[in-house]
């Protein structure tokens, strides 16, 4: 991916602008004694669309600040949101008793700036609305997306693939109960998840979504080998464990009407 | 002179040291009677008995509450651990303090019977402390909150800062400490506040009889998609509560984050009230119209002058 990779310290060359959708994350280098400060801001897209951008001085508040021990560079990675991802579904559809479903779901990823291993700015690369993904009692607070839930064989979803804003979710559904269940929305743990891209697109593992009786229980459903040219761009951050192996977690509460 | 006296005190004492049974009586001058009484074999015995009870009671009770104080923090909440450890130490004391008089040999019975008439009267001097500990338990089995919880106790609202046995000691917004007895929270109506992940923001809004309300309807929901931490879902909520005397109500419920209502509610006021004043949609408020009747010719009399400035015959523009 021609965004999301390793960067030079822009020292010599005034703010860096990285495009990505409709959205500009700014990057500026400022010297403190001895110390480089990495600045980091990202543009609305109203901004964006202006013939000529005002930028703010560095001292201001909107530029998140980093002192660096040398001029080391920065990396800009995708990440996905600090808190899970419910994708809406466009078009909801039922699942009959007993069949499997497999297809494309799609989420938006941020922006972070990673400067020596550790992440110093991150910026939603959408508007980030918020949803509540099961009971009002005990549900969880995601971040709200709207997407289609595509077949591996359409075309739609390699423009899809493409867009450096969106990662996606090879996934498997089943219905292992003996009612149909209609499938709505989909939350993603993205904590729990990495990002695979290569030079077009960006993927996670494969997830597998089983409904039964007692609910919906997720869990990853394998990864073919990596691609050539392809890359991790991000490891879980909430366990250290690789690929293969299985980490159960829920992920439906609501999609269905069990 | 002083040198004297002791030497003749020495000397008189000698031959009745010589006559006594033992050094104890020379050293301790008590009556002999009450003597072999008190220091008996039976007597030591006694003693090191209720010693002996004591300190195993001790040892034994500080064994089983550390254990209970380990299990109960492991696996229960802090209030209802706290509870237990306590009951369960104050059981202790008193089983110590019961064996101890047994090995000592009082006549328990009539003690216990003491205890009850005096129990019955520290009850009643006592009444509000039990029941307030008393009700500590009924709160504990209901769950209605927890420490950390914000909650709103008959109009106080606060941070539950701690739970003990009595009460319930809140800290409110402007940090200050408050203490609600446990009696008083089992007979108010306490709402828990940060119980459930997200809360509604209730608005009420009131608008001209002028508005189309079918366009304020749109522009609320507008301005709450439009705010992002405004929930998804569940969807917002409108309703025309009615035709008010200044205006026609309207309701507009926004559910949030729980910790993040206050900062949506300011932002929604905010929003409703500049995107209003954009579009031309006007806040009603209690108004009166006056209308002034025309003076009618006629003869000065003493009231017409009032009648003619009109008097009050509606409210807003009726």
């Amino acid at each position: 991916m021609e965004t999301w990779k390793r960067w030079d310290l822009p020292t010599n060359e005034g703010t860096r602008i990285h495009r990505i959708g409709d959205r500009r994350v700014c990057v500026a280098a400022d010297m403190v004694g001895d110390q480089y400060v990495l600045a980091a801001m990202a543009l609305p897209p109203e901004a964006s669309k202006g013939a000529r951008l005002s930028l703010p001085s560095l001292s201001d508040k909107a530029w998140t600040r980093f002192y660096m021990d040398k001029a080391e560079g920065y990396e800009l990675a995708p990440a996905y949101p600090p808190i899970p991802t419910c994708v809406r579904l466009k078009q909801p559809f039922s699942m009959a008793p007993g069949s499997t479903v497999e297809g494309w779901v799609f989420s938006r990823v941020e922006a972070c700036v990673v400067v020596g291993g550790a992440r110093v700015a991150a910026f939603p690369l959408a508007t980030p609305y918020k949803t509540l993904y099961g009971s009002p009692e005990a549900g969880v607070i995601c971040r709200y997306d709207e997407e289609e839930f595509l077949a591996a064989a359409e075309p739609v979803a390699s423009s899809l693939h493409a867009d450096q804003r969106f990662v996606a979710h090879p996934v498997r559904l089943r219905n292992a109960s003996s009612e149909p269940v209609e499938v709505s929305d989909l939350c993603i743990y993205g904590e729990q998840l990495s990002i695979v891209g290569d030079e077009t697109s960006m993927r996670s593992e494969r997830l597998l979504f089983v409904f039964s009786s007692s609910g919906v229980r997720m869990s990853l459903d394998g990864q073919a080998p990596l691609p050539p040219g392809s890359r991790v761009l991000a490891k879980p951050t909430v366990s250290g464990e690789e690929r293969f192996i299985v980490r159960s977690f829920e992920l439906f509460k609501n999609i269905t009407r069990i | 002179m002083q040198a004297t006296t002791a030497t003749t005190a020495i000397a008189e004492a000698a031959p009745k040291a010589a006559e006594a049974p033992s050094r104890l009586r020379e050293i301790i001058p008590l009556n002999n009677a009450v003597f072999e009484r008190l220091f008996t074999v039976d007597t030591a015995i006694t003693a090191a008995r209720v010693v002996l009870t004591a300190v195993l009671g001790l040892v034994f009770a500080g064994l089983v509450i550390t254990v209970l104080r380990k299990v109960v923090t492991k696996r229960m909440e802090a209030r209802s651990g706290g509870l237990i450890v306590k009951i369960a130490q104050y059981l202790a004391f008193a089983f110590i303090a019961i064996s101890v008089l047994d090995a000592a040999g009082v006549n328990l019975s009539a003690l216990l019977g003491a205890a009850g008439i005096a129990g019955i009267a520290i009850g009643f001097a006592a009444q509000t402390s039990v029941s307030n500990f008393i009700s500590g338990f009924f709160i504990v089995s209901e769950k209605t909150f927890s420490q950390g919880d914000v909650i709103d106790v008959d109009g106080t609202s606060g941070l539950v800062h701690s739970i003990d046995a009595m009460s319930v000691k809140l800290r409110t917004f402007d940090n200050r400490l408050i203490r609600i007895p446990n009696e008083t929270l089992i007979k108010s109506n306490v709402k828990t506040i940060t119980r459930f992940p997200i809360r509604r923001l209730n608005m009420d809004i009131l608008v001209t009889y002028d508005t189309d309300v079918e366009r304020a309807r749109d522009l609320l929901y507008e301005i709450a998609a439009a705010e992002p931490n405004a929930l998804r879902n569940p969807a917002p909520a409108f309703m025309v509560t009615g035709f008010k005397d200044s205006g026609v109500g309207l309701f507009f419920g926004v559910w949030f984050a729980t910790d993040e209502w206050f900062d949506g509610n300011n932002a929604m006021y905010i929003a409703v009230k500049k995107r209003f004043d954009e579009e031309g949609v006007r806040f009603a408020f209690p108004t009166m119209t006056v209308y002034q009747e025309k003076a009618a010719a006629a003869p000065k009399k003493p009231y017409a002058g009032r009648a003619a400035a009109g008097r009050p015959r509606g409210k807003n523009g009726s």
